[in-house]
């Protein structure tokens, strides 16, 4: 196995690819109880076109497949429901579906190799009848409802809404009652194999183990398959423009939420961490907990807490998010506006600078205590094509005239959005 | 991984918890007292002015300002309800000296004094709140309290608990009233802050890499610590308690804007022996508490009717939790599976198989408690506030290990719905 050391956190990545395609990553973390195995795929809510490898054609499924698949991954043909089996051996398991990949995971410290027979084995034997995806209809419904009243969830799709003219990003990730009604057994087999090939999955551990024993461990349970080549994944074209400046929603809420919106162009991909840490220093500086704007509204009365900020991407597309409650959104939104253009006019205090980026070093090393948070953040960050530790190295790369350049070429007035929940 | 426990005065402890597994120091520090009607809101306001500075750092953008400066040092300052008791509870965590490129001295000697200051040493103008602030938390308390409606999921279930505890402290919004904000007045506020300082119960945990006895001098040297008197402390030590209940079922229906109806159920269990709560966790990770339980299988993977359908056990107020959402027409549907499921536990129909899987997934979840700064620190100071003598994590797994089908049994016929809670559009 490739070993891979950080020497910040102390902390050792070892990977191999496999013949048919998989990756193995695993994080040893001595002395903790708690073993985490997360198996995910390279699929998400956005890949709705695409071509399967061998085929010339593309295919267009309903939206909410990648999510509905995640489901009913569970299912077994002997009747047993892998979950349950897992939470007989008394581990915790779970999985979820982003816009850029599904995965699968479980955690315990008793049973590990039981639990991974049984998470290997159902993820790698799909067992769909029309029955059992009838059945799911009515639980994923539940699930898109309950989802509906988060005014949270609204204020966010809303602004990806407004983002984004084409691109799948902007759509709810379980697809609606309506795009739900359309799957059936034969699109759920065709995605599952397509996308659940092992040359488009990656399968991270963490916890106190041996890597090179695991692997092997990993290794015995494989079900015998080629790897199928790369699949042509078909995303709209998504003009830089956005499509909407402003987009409004009522719900019961005491005081509206906002969320501002900033469309990114989508990362060079050398760029990408770079970017990232660049944005997150620069979304501190303007809004964070010691800017002057965010304890000029606060007084005001205007907002009640810092906005919680983002900075997503993944193929095809990248944003920017700060989400909060304000009794008045469309100022905080000019204000926004305003420091913005203040900033790249007057330049970045340097003691600033350094303040926020050591914090944000801080919150970087704070990542690697929990096993589980690990696991995730190496699985999320390969599909992106990034290995997390690099965000601990490149950090030191980062000057200020590198984030007052970022700030001029991310942050344009007219690539802004504002969502608003109101009453 | 022990928690060390050390007498500062009385009324006042530090526990450390020395451990070289973790990135980062962890500090906590709780303030216990009493929960009251009288005080809750007051408790509520001084929480928020807390984090609004100190004597050094008189600002929240220096304290702020101050915690970047500490590579990140993240604070948090919130309250609780545990019991009849209200809990300040303050947090900092700074990661630990040996991953700071430019190694400071000592970083959680930082954090220490910090959180001291910020607990003890507010910052205070002509003697009460600096008057500015004072204003600006009473309008943000308004908010928290009138912005406990938008997570409507979380509402229904504190909505069942004041239905439910009505005539009990138990029963209160930990946030208190927005009539009772405008009551309070800044220097009385102030006076009723200096008193409770005085006479609360005040625990002090420390995890980290650390030295014991380097933290104990420091603690004890602290101005703001030595200004601290003895103290009876005015808390309620946290025992099982039977609730009063004339075993009538109360429906409580509530409308809001949702496109989901929220249905909770409170359940009480009444029995008084200490000893009796192990059985009662299992008792709810086989109704309730796992994918495995009988609520999540029949309300969602035999019916269909919920995404969500599980229970979550109360120890201290010996009550369980029934939590649902549900389309809304399906109510009485999933109401009357609810209660058979409440029902087959009374008639003993469930296995051995259960109670073997329910088990091993509470013992999995106490065993993690190792692997977590803030989950140990939480699992202790339940236990210093509980009446019954310490329960360490390895004796505590031996009693749920012990539990058997009658132990089950017992509780399962104990069990009453006390109310039903539904929200609906």
């Amino acid at each position: 196995m490739q070993v891979i050391e950080n020497l910040k956190v102390k902390e050792k990545l070892y990977i191999e690819k496999l013949e048919n395609g998989l990756t193995i990553m695993i994080i040893p973390k001595k002395g903790m109880q708690k073993k985490y195995v997360i198996w995910g795929t390279k699929y998400g809510s956005n890949e709705s076109t695409f071509v399967v490898p061998g085929e010339t054609q593309s295919i267009e499924v309903p939206k909410g497949v990648a999510h509905f698949l995640e489901h009913k991954m569970f299912e077994q043909e002997n009747g047993v429901n892998s979950l349950d089996a897992l939470t007989s051996l008394g581990v915790s398991a779970n999985a979820y579906t982003t816009n850029d990949h599904t995965a699968y995971l479980f955690e315990g410290i008793d049973n590990f190799y039981e639990a991974l027979d049984e998470l290997m084995d159902y993820v790698q034997h799909p067992y769909f009848t029309d029955e059992n995806v009838e059945k799911e209809k009515g639980i994923i419904g539940q699930e898109i409802m309950m989802y509906d009243d988060y005014p949270e969830w609204r204020v966010y799709l809303n602004a990806l809404e407004a983002m984004y003219h084409a691109h799948p990003v902007k759509l709810d990730i379980t697809g609606t009652i309506e795009t739900i009604s359309h799957i059936d057994k034969d699109v759920l087999y065709k995605c599952y194999n397509t996308f659940y090939n092992p040359s488009n999955m990656v399968m991270v551990a963490c916890g106190d183990f041996v890597p090179e024993e695991l692997l092997e461990e990993i290794k015995k349970r494989l079900v015998k398959k080629e790897g199928n080549g790369e699949i042509k994944r078909i995303y709209p074209e998504e003009p830089e423009d956005i499509v909407k400046e402003k987009i409004e929603q009522k719900m019961q809420v005491s005081i509206p939420l906002y969320t501002i919106g900033i469309k990114v162009p989508p990362l060079e991909e050398a760029e990408k961490v770079k970017t990232h840490l660049g944005i997150e220093i620069l979304l501190e500086l303007i809004f964070g907990k010691s800017s002057e704007l965010y304890k000029r509204l606060y007084n005001e009365g205007t907002i009640y807490g810092t906005p919680g900020c983002e900075f997503e991407f993944a193929n095809g597309y990248a944003h920017i998010l700060l989400t909060g409650q304000a009794n008045e959104p469309e100022k905080v939104y000019e204000e926004f506006k305003k420091k913005v253009e203040e900033l790249k006019e007057k330049g970045i205090d340097i003691n600033d600078f350094t303040r926020i980026k050591n914090s944000l070093y801080g919150s970087y090393v704070k990542e690697y205590d929990d096993v589980s948070n690990i696991a995730r953040m190496f699985l999320s960050d390969k599909f992106k094509g990034i290995n997390s530790f690099d965000y601990l190295e490149e950090i030191d790369t980062i000057n200020v005239e590198y984030v007052e350049q970022l700030l001029k070429n991310v942050f344009k007035q007219e690539k802004m959005v504002i969502s608003v929940v109101r009453n | 991984m022990q928690d060390t426990k050390t007498k500062i005065k009385d009324g006042i402890t530090l526990h450390t918890i020395n451990t070289d597994k973790f990135k980062t120091d962890l500090i906590a520090m709780f303030l216990t007292t009493e929960l009251s009607k009288e005080n809750v809101t007051k408790n509520a306001l001084i929480s928020l002015l807390l984090r609004r500075g100190t004597m050094r750092f008189p600002s929240q953008e220096e304290l702020s300002k101050k915690l970047e400066e500490m590579y990140g040092g993240s604070f948090d300052c919130g309250l609780d309800k545990i019991g009849n008791n209200q809990v300040f509870k303050l947090y900092i965590e700074t990661i630990d000296d040996e991953f700071i490129p430019q190694s400071t001295n000592k970083m959680w000697k930082e954090s220490l004094k910090l959180i001291l200051e910020v607990a003890l040493n507010p910052y205070i103008e002509n003697g009460a709140f600096k008057q500015e602030y004072f204003e600006q938390e009473k309008k943000t308390l308004t908010q928290l309290i009138e912005g406990r409606k938008d997570n409507k999921a979380q509402y229904a279930l504190n909505r069942c608990v004041e239905e439910m505890y009505k005539d009990e402290p138990f029963g209160i919004y930990k946030f208190g009233t927005v009539e009772d904000i405008e009551k309070i007045d800044n220097k009385s506020l102030y006076e009723y802050y200096q008193e409770l300082i005085q006479d609360c119960k005040i625990d002090i945990f420390v995890s980290g890499n650390i030295q014991e006895k380097e933290i104990e001098e420091l603690v004890k040297d602290d101005e703001n610590i030595k200004k601290l008197k003895e103290r009876e402390a005015k808390y309620y030590p946290v025992k099982i308690e039977k609730k009063k209940s004339d075993n009538k079922e109360k429906v409580v229906e509530e409308s809001l804007e949702v496109t989901q109806g929220k249905l909770v159920l409170g359940l009480n269990v009444n029995i008084e022996d200490e000893d009796k709560k192990y059985a009662t966790i299992v008792y709810n990770a086989i109704l309730g508490g796992t994918p495995n339980s009988k609520m999540f299988q029949n309300v969602r993977e035999k019916s269909h009717l919920a995404y969500i359908a599980s229970s979550s056990y109360m120890r201290h107020k010996n009550t369980i939790f029934v939590n649902s959402g549900i389309e809304i027409s399906n109510y009485e549907k999933a109401l009357k599976i609810m209660k058979e499921q409440i029902k087959d536990m009374e008639e003993g129909k469930f296995t051995e198989e259960e109670l073997k899987e329910a088990k091993k997934v509470i013992m999995e979840g106490a065993k993690t408690l190792y692997d977590e700064q803030d989950s140990q620190i939480t699992y202790c100071f339940g236990q210093e506030i509980a009446t019954s003598n310490d329960v360490s994590i390895e004796e505590y797994m031996k009693k749920i290990e012990a539990i058997s089908m009658e132990d089950v049994l017992e509780i399962a016929k104990v069990v009453k719905i006390d109310t039903i809670y539904f929200l609906k559009n």
